[in-house]
């Protein structure tokens, strides 16, 4: 451990040229703040974009049959099942469920049709894990009773020139691979920030689904719902294991990251590609530490000599050297915090709204065009480590040449 | 004489200035190569579209902004527009195609797709898809085939020559299928055309439909990627009325703005860069000044211009800066060199299909992404010269030549 005695010698030889620390410091504080901003805004964006992702489609875990991820049809399914129910209402992690019935048909008005992916919904569980009953712009979203109802994503609606109170021609491929038809009601139009699903997506309730696609009891997907991404990732052993236990036989459990691999890898790149940014923004910060510290020990040549011959041992001389560093990059740290801290957390409360082209292309990417700030103290650990981490290194050339210093040669210069 | 002296007083003290060199250098050749690579990213994606699919320009019949369907379409299958392409030496070359929805049917699952009809030997010109073929053959616009990607052909579980089952509603509203056999197998560079996207011939899709003679769309690819605007205002006039003609920024925005978008994040990283390496040269010219004090003291005394004297801070600063934007920009440029085949980012491969571009990223440089670090690198020079430059004009003579 260093003594008292260096850290106050250290702590003097910071302020001893006060221009030059005060410009080390300012780039310190800079480089701190955009640090600490672009880490709180991708971990804000970027799980929001999870969590909108997640709950645009399948939720944090998805339950079906085996083989679900490559073919997604009919042949993967979940049968009804009262225990499975019940577990997943007695599991705690869970915050909602929803089982649905997934499939592929032809939907015509008029003279016009579309592909659509046909999605079964409980009407009255659906809004527990998806976002979707809440994005109706127009009419009402399916109702728990009523029959032969179907919701429209917005932009299938306008390519069909379909509008609520229309009724609608369903064809599709059943389960038992006869050809299935019949007439459906269009109650309301969702409005769904990303537009391959506006443009594919039609919703009709799951009882109407199962009969459609003579599917019985059966449900394509069960959706689970976590608190966050991390919960769900958490709560994905422990409910594997409960299953196994319930004796489900063909049954897998996906996470959101297997059936939303671009999404995942969309958000890992774009965090690699940041981290990046500012490994070379505190890299370039790093040699202007280095500089400052290395000016202050070679215009100290002869005053080190002193306190070598004196008595001082090399070892002294290279903490003393290493503290100045740390004491720099202490207070720009402090600092670049200080202002950082309310920053973020102004902005978490407040998301800037994006304008122009962003607006339209985040849009286009199916997401809200809002920049999202999320402040957590772990953050602060983050950058903290960084920082010290860059001043250690910066010391440590001007701190081998103090030490490394011959006390007669030191005396000598100057 | 002046630049001399400014040239000497950099290399006054070779550690102190190696240093800030260096962090200039490695500061702007890691920027430069970290944006060399997603401008690869950007140009691979705006490349693959239209080399897959969207060509140079499309047109179309009137009205394709409101209806893109069947209703909208060239009923001549577009003869005066094929007349007015046939004529323009610019266009390399174009393809007719039709356009529709449908669902396709296997024993074993159904899936919505975008049916695409492409005229075979026309459509093997204007795009690579027949080069993206992994199993079977191309079409020859005669027996029912059909191309489909090779998520596609997962999820339906079909092989080559396995049967699928085309349901449409044709032109007459009727509810119409039609049997094919998978002809091939294609795996593109874009995840949207693996999963949803069938190829037909040409002849194939007008007969499933009912369309007669008519086309929904001409994929024109030009000779060169730039003067698009131009030819593009040239075919509107001459087919003002008959027909729309679209590029393929007009009709992939969300392309044009994220190739946008990457450029403007090359900005701020080079803003927010320079803004911290100005710290560090200021602080060099402030110990360079803070030096010479005695020497600058000497040559006021003398009778040197102010102005002069502070124009020797400033070209330093220049000088130092550009010696080491200078070394950053080689590195970075040897950097796009070494890796010109390509860094694989394989890890990465369903995230980067998503947005049409492949796993193997080559970097990209262009001379006009090397102006801006140059440009911002000389203001941030200028800017971290202020203050020392304002101690020099303020010194007093007296007090200068006191010192030391």
């Amino acid at each position: 451990m260093p003594q008292r005695i260096e850290v106050r010698l250290a702590w003097r030889n910071v302020w001893r040229n006060w221009r030059r620390t005060a410009l080390t410091v300012a780039a310190t504080v800079f480089a701190v703040f955009l640090v600490e901003m672009s880490v709180a805004m991708s971990a804000g964006t970027h799980s929001k974009m999870i969590e909108d992702g997640v709950k645009m489609a399948s939720g944090h875990l998805t339950l079906s049959g085996r083989g679900y991820l490559e073919q997604r049809t009919l042949e993967q399914f979940v049968p009804a099942s009262a225990e499975l129910e019940r577990l997943l209402d007695r599991t705690e992690a869970i915050i909602g469920w929803a089982a649905r019935v997934s499939s592929f048909a032809l939907l015509s008005f008029g003279d016009r049709s579309n592909g659509v992916a046909v999605l079964g919904v409980d009407p009255a569980r659906e809004s527990s894990v998806s976002s979707l009953p809440t994005r109706v712009s127009s009419g009402r979203f399916l109702s728990s009773d009523g029959r032969r109802e179907i919701v429209l994503g917005a932009a299938l609606a306008r390519d069909l020139a379909a509008e609520v109170g229309d009724e609608l021609l369903l064809y599709g491929i059943a389960y038992s691979l006869e050809t299935a038809y019949e007439l459906f009601r269009v109650v309301g139009i969702l409005r769904i920030p990303s537009p391959d699903l506006e443009r594919a997506l039609a919703l009709i309730s799951l009882r109407d689904a199962q009969e459609f696609f003579v599917y019985g009891d059966r449900v394509s997907e069960i959706a689970i719902l976590a608190r966050d991404a991390e919960a769900g990732l958490a709560l994905r052993d422990p409910l594997e294991a409960a299953l196994v236990a319930l004796g489900t036989e063909g049954l897998e459990l996906y996470g959101w990251a297997e059936l939303m691999p671009e999404l995942e890898q969309f958000v890992l790149l774009d965090r690699g590609g940041m981290y990046l940014q500012l490994i070379i923004l505190v890299v370039v910060v790093g040699f202007g530490i280095l500089n400052t510290i290395l000016m202050s020990v070679l215009e100290r040549t002869r005053e080190l000599g002193v306190m070598r011959a004196l008595g001082l041992s090399s070892g002294a001389v290279s903490r003393i050297v290493y503290l100045e560093s740390m004491a720099v990059s202490a207070v720009g740290l402090v600092i670049g915090l200080a202002l950082a801290a309310p920053c973020a957390l102004y902005f978490e409360q407040n998301p800037i709204p994006l304008r122009g082209e962003f607006e339209a292309m985040t849009e286009l990417l199916g997401m809200e065009p809002l920049i999202v700030f999320d402040f957590a103290p772990a953050q602060v650990g983050y950058v903290s480590l960084m920082v010290a981490i860059v001043a250690l290194l910066a010391a440590a050339y001007p701190a081998f040449k103090a030490g490394r210093l011959r006390p007669v040669d030191a005396l000598r210069s100057l | 004489m002046w630049l001399r002296m400014a040239w000497r007083n950099v290399w006054r003290n070779p550690r102190r200035t190696g240093i800030v060199v260096s962090a200039v250098a490695i500061g702007i050749g890691a920027c430069l190569f970290s944006m060399s690579l997603s401008f690869g990213v950007a140009q691979q994606m705006v490349t693959t579209a239209i080399e897959t699919q969207l060509g140079h320009l499309q047109i179309h019949a009137q009205g394709y902004e409101e209806n893109r369907d069947l209703s909208t379409r060239l009923e001549d299958g577009g003869k005066r527009a094929r007349a007015a392409l046939s004529a323009r030496s610019d266009i390399a070359a174009f393809a007719s195609r039709v356009r529709g929805q449908g669902l396709l049917n296997s024993p074993r699952a159904s899936a919505g797709v975008r049916i695409v009809g492409i005229d075979p030997v026309a459509e093997a010109q204007v795009t690579s898809l027949a080069k993206s073929l992994v199993q079977g053959v191309w079409l020859d616009g005669q027996s029912p085939r059909v191309l489909i990607g090779e998520r596609l052909a997962k999820r339906l579980q079909v092989g080559i020559g396995k049967k699928l089952v085309l349901s449409v509603q044709d032109l007459a509203g009727e509810l119409t299928g039609r049997a094919y056999r998978v002809g091939g197998i294609f795996h593109a560079p874009s995840s949207e055309l693996n999963s949803s996207v069938v190829f037909v011939s040409l002849d194939q899709a007008q007969s499933l439909f009912g369309l007669g003679e008519a086309v929904t769309e001409i994929v024109v690819v030009a000779k060169e990627d730039d003067g698009l605007d131009r030819i593009q205002a040239e075919l509107r006039a001459e087919l003002a009325g008959v027909a729309e003609v679209r590029t393929w920024a007009e009709l992939q925005p969300l392309l044009k703005y994220m190739a946008g978008a990457v450029h403007q994040n090359a900005y701020v990283m080079y803003a927010t860069v320079f803004v911290a390496m100005a710290f560090g040269i200021a602080n060099v010219l402030f110990m360079s000044v803070h030096e010479r004090a005695r020497e600058i003291g000497v040559m006021l005394a003398m009778g040197m211009k102010r102005w002069r004297i502070v124009a020797l801070v400033v070209a330093e600063s220049l000088l130092l800066t550009l010696v080491g934007l200078f070394i950053g920009i080689a590195a970075a440029l040897l950097g796009t060199l070494a890796f010109r085949d390509g860094i694989d980012f394989s890890a990465f491969a369903e995230g980067l299909a998503a947005f049409g571009a492949n796993s193997r990223v080559a970097p990209v440089l262009r001379a006009e992404d090397l102006m801006v670090p140059i440009g911002v690198g000389s203001f941030a020079a200028l800017l971290a010269s202020v203050w020392p430059a304002w101690r020099v004009a303020s010194a007093r003579p007296a007090d200068s030549l006191r010192r030391l």
